[in-house]
């Protein structure tokens, strides 16, 4: 903001911005006093705007800014005065100003000239066509995800096999420390909910079965159900939520950091020191969360048991060996190191694909817990079906 | 407002003490900012040049002392008098600090759409306006931050925190990171703005050729306090300080400026 007089402190009414436009012989002036600044640009740009551009009678009327009644003035305010200019030049009046200091005069050429230049023009797409883009993206983008993320299986796998010849390569360190987070500090959350969630199922059997006289029965059912789905399911989906964002914002903001790239350079492969650790770590926690999960599942129901059924430790566990086998127990555990796989590579590759903003990261965190948890979901559904198909 | 030797103090620090746990990087620090004058805070390391920035700004607080901002106490300011001196002042950070979301035109016109009611077609028209200022191309309107280089960032930041015509600019380390001709281009660009504008400059820098050619006063944060400050020349003559003797007199500097004086960028238009 430039003054007028450096020392000068207006008093409130001074400041008031404003404007007055006469003619005095062929000179049509404006005369703008007051302070014309951003802060009073709203004001001064709705009234100069209901100004109207006077239209000169002969061509040798000419136009003037007078601004010698302006005591401060920045960029907004210069930019307001050259715009009102610009318009009376292009009626045909030729305008120059008037009553500028030299600082003033510096401002107003700099406007004028910084105004003037061309703008990109930002195009605006028809909504339908738009509309038809997007959905064409969407559905594409679901085949796309497939390759993908089939193409990053490939990768690992092969990394895999390159670690296995050369077994000093596995990051040991890295490897426990993701085993410590991803599994170890897991527990208690997975214990609890799938404690509670084998409590609500087993009260819930009770109260139907009650009517056909089969209350016994709920035993059977909360022991099959936490055993072949609800255990591994549960745990899956907290550990899509807790663990595979976890790895995307990590691997993510490591990208964005431009850490990946160096590591690169540096010779090291992000395929071994990132995302093998990883899912290796998960593929050995996941197994045992779903361990400890069917078996608070399993606790949760035996005191809902106590509860409503009077059924005691001793015949509760009675119960459970004669309603499940070994087999219900490694048709729920069998899916375990496949849906590691599955939110551990999500994880890691949605990490992978973070650009430079914080939004593409909150993006991908997010894609990256959905497409988890529903392709575990897809999987068990595939894994019913097989097991059922074979017998078990 | 605060008048000293016939010029008006913009900010004022008083008897600043800071520490981080048991690390005391102030204590008893005095500054003085004045109105239209491009003052560089110099320091080695640690000794909490950009801390004394985030103090001022009100980001960080300090142990003891008193901050006034354009005359007034910012400990007894209230939340509209705060918000009324917030508009008063641009910061440009590091590495620009443009939100990521958002391309450079919605960045410059974040301080806008906050603070002031204008019309779109206003913003917009102002919003190309500073982007010409800090010279960066038209085409650089519609990009996003990570789309630009580091300088078009600086520069894209710089024109954020001109977005309302604030009387003071603080920059941090504005040169830092840029090629030399990039560094003297910026160089030129706060002369030119801090003519045209009327602005008042306060950086953190390193850079003795920034310190050359743009800086009226130069002040020296070491012992914990300002030890000295005055005209790069001046320190350079007379350094009086170790540390000062070392930055002003070591080869760089008499390489940023040979005996006789460099000719700072001419005031002109």
């Amino acid at each position: 903001m430039l003054k007028r007089d450096h020392q000068l402190v207006l008093p409130t009414q001074a400041r008031a911005p404003g404007f007055r436009v006469e003619l005095r012989g062929t000179t049509f002036r404006l005369i703008a006093t007051g302070a014309w600044t951003v802060a009073e640009a709203v004001r001064l740009d709705t009234a100069l705007k209901r100004l109207r551009v006077p239209i000169p009678p002969t061509p040798d009327f000419t136009g003037e800014m007078d601004i010698a009644g302006i005591a401060e003035i920045d960029t907004a305010g210069a930019w307001l005065l050259q715009r009102t200019a610009n318009a009376w030049q292009a009626s045909g009046l030729r305008t120059h100003y008037a009553g500028a200091t030299e600082a003033f005069r510096v401002l107003i050429e700099e406007v004028q000239r910084r105004g003037n230049i061309e703008r990109p023009k930002l195009e605006k797409p028809n909504p339908l066509t738009q509309f038809g883009e997007d959905m064409t993206k969407t559905v594409t983008s679901v085949w796309r995800d497939a390759v993908q993320l089939t193409a990053f299986l490939g990768e690992v796998t092969a990394a895999l096999g390159r670690m296995i010849r050369q077994p000093w390569r596995f990051r040991r360190t890295s490897f426990v420390h993701h085993l410590d987070h991803a599994g170890f500090r897991a527990v208690p959350i997975i214990a609890l909910i799938c404690f509670l969630i084998g409590a609500v199922v087993m009260q819930q059997g009770v109260v139907q079965l009650k009517p056909f006289g089969a209350e016994p029965f709920a035993v059977n059912m909360v022991a099959i159900l936490a055993l072949r789905e609800v255990g591994i399911l549960l745990t899956a989906i907290m550990v899509a939520g807790r663990s595979g964002s976890a790895f995307t914002a990590e691997i993510g903001s490591m990208k964005m950091r431009e850490e990946i790239d160096a590591m690169r350079t540096l010779g090291i492969d992000p395929m071994d020191t990132l995302v093998l650790p990883r899912v290796l770590a998960l593929v050995v926690a996941l197994p045992l969360l779903t361990f400890i999960g069917d078996i608070m599942g399993l606790a949760g129901g035996g005191l809902m048991a106590f509860v409503v059924l009077g059924l005691d430790t001793t015949n509760y566990l009675d119960k459970l060996h004669e309603a499940v086998d070994y087999l219900h127990f490694m048709a729920g555990m069998i899916k375990a190191p496949f849906a590691a796989v599955i939110i551990a590579l999500v994880g890691c590759l949605e990490g992978l694909k973070v650009e430079g903003s914080a939004e593409s990261l909150g993006k991908h965190v997010t894609s990256a817990v959905v497409k988890a948890i529903f392709l575990v979901i897809i999987l068990d559904a595939v894994f019913a079906m097989f097991l059922s198909g074979i017998g078990v | 407002m605060i008048v000293e030797n016939g010029r008006e103090v913009l900010i004022r620090v008083r008897g600043l003490a800071k520490s981080f746990g048991s690390q005391q990087i102030w204590d008893g620090l005095n500054l003085d900012v004045f109105r239209g004058e491009i003052l560089a805070i110099v320091g080695g390391s640690g000794q909490g040049k950009s801390v004394l920035m985030r103090v001022i700004t009100g980001l960080v607080k300090p142990d003891k002392g008193e901050v006034s901002l354009f005359g007034q106490n910012a400990k007894a300011l209230s939340t509209a008098d705060r918000l009324d001196i917030e508009k008063r002042w641009g910061i440009l950070f590091q590495d620009g600090a443009l939100f990521s979301s958002l391309t450079v035109l919605q960045n410059i016109q974040v301080p806008m759409r906050e603070h002031l009611d204008l019309p779109q077609a206003m913003m917009d028209d102002l919003a190309f306006l500073k982007l010409s200022m800090v010279g960066l191309p038209p085409n650089a309107a519609h990009k996003f931050p990570s789309e630009l280089s580091g300088g078009m960032r600086k520069r894209a930041g710089l024109a954020r925190a001109l977005a309302l015509d604030p009387e003071i600019v603080f920059l941090d380390e504005p040169t830092a990171g840029l090629d030399p001709i990039g560094a003297s281009d910026f160089d030129h660009l706060l002369r030119k703005l801090q003519q045209t504008l009327g602005l008042t400059v306060y950086m953190v820098t390193h850079d003795l050729d920034t310190i050359f050619t743009v800086c009226d006063r130069v002040a020296v944060l070491a012992d914990r306090k300002i030890v000295r400050t005055g005209s790069p020349g001046e320190l350079q003559r007379q350094p009086n300080h170790p540390w000062i003797k070392e930055y002003f007199c070591g080869e760089r500097a008499r390489a940023a400026s040979p005996p006789g004086g460099r000719a700072k960028i001419p005031i002109s238009a």
